[in-house]
């Protein structure tokens, strides 16, 4: 097994990034192509806590090289299964993401919180990420060790794709919010003075 | 947002936009916040996040489309695949719903 933790801020409030986090792969994301379909599968309050919880089903398009489609079957699309958790009263949203496709051959299995940063909490927002992966190629100890270091090796690489995309949606964001309240403040004035 | 793996489903899920911010607030007229995505967004930053979020208006919606994308699900035998990512996901619910 190997493990992949990493923890970064964004200069955006929890309340701004947890709304984001909805449109994470959608067209402002420049850096994640490869995500071709967000599918909600389910969605629920949970009347003890208050805590909504969401199912989605993730469609990637296949990017594994050679070496590894060989070795465990070449696919075209490849899919993810999201659970998440938001606690609007303590402020936390909770993504647990794990591999749907290559199950049987490999367990990759992410975490990652979004919690208002303690040093400037109403501004700024921390997330953790973390992953665990895991190989089960019977006793061939030397290819399980390359598809856990590969695996491993791309979520780093992922990781920082991933921050600099969700950057790219969490601006336009920002605009396009600022920009609706404009327009509906216009529209009332415009109402307001109409004869 | 994101477009659906079916795409018979974008329909009721949401138009799939490609859009700079002002054609994009030219063309999110009263229309589109019908499609789910889009409805669902609004409850969750105008409703939920501030603690206002009583009933679920989207639910209409949300129900339409999974109508459609469980057929799509079944066809495609991702179905079966999601009962065994469910089975393995019980320990995150039990985490995540009791400690919030």
């Amino acid at each position: 097994m190997k493990v992949f933790a990493t923890s970064t801020d964004f200069d955006y409030s929890w309340e701004e990034v947890s709304t984001s986090n909805w449109r994470k792969y959608g067209p402002w994301n420049e850096m994640t192509p490869h995500v071709i379909a967000v599918d909600t599968l389910s969605r629920t309050i949970d009347p003890a806590t208050g805590i909504l919880r969401t199912e989605r089903l993730i469609t990637c398009k296949q990017t594994a090289p050679k070496w590894v489609n060989t070795l465990l079957g070449s696919k075209d699309t490849s899919h993810a299964y999201e659970t998440s958790y938001v606690d609007p009263i303590a402020k936390k949203v909770t993504i647990c993401s794990m591999n749907m496709t290559y199950s049987d051959l490999l367990s990759v299995r992410e975490t990652v919180v979004y919690r208002p940063a303690s040093s400037n909490p109403s501004a700024r927002t921390t997330m953790e990420q973390n992953a665990k992966i895991t190989a089960f190629c019977g006793g061939w100890q030397k290819i399980k060790n390359s598809i856990e270091q590969f695996t491993v090796e791309r979520f780093q690489q992922n990781a920082a794709k991933g921050r600099e995309g969700f950057e790219m949606v969490l601006e336009m964001s920002r605009k396009v919010f600022a920009e609706q309240r404009e327009l509906r403040i216009m529209q009332e004035a415009k109402t307001a003075l109409a004869p | 947002m994101s477009a659906s793996l079916a795409p018979e489903c974008n329909e009721v899920k949401e138009y799939v936009l490609s859009f700079r911010v002002h054609s994009f607030l030219r063309t999110v007229s009263k229309h589109e916040y019908r499609r789910y995505d889009s409805c669902f967004l609004k409850w969750y930053s105008e409703k939920f996040l501030r603690g206002n979020a009583t009933t679920d208006e989207c639910e209409p919606l949300f129900k339409q489309y999974k109508q459609c994308l469980g057929k799509a699900l079944k066809s495609r035998g991702i179905d079966s695949m999601l009962e065994e990512a469910r089975e393995d996901n019980r320990e995150n619910d039990a985490q995540h719903l009791r400690d919030g």
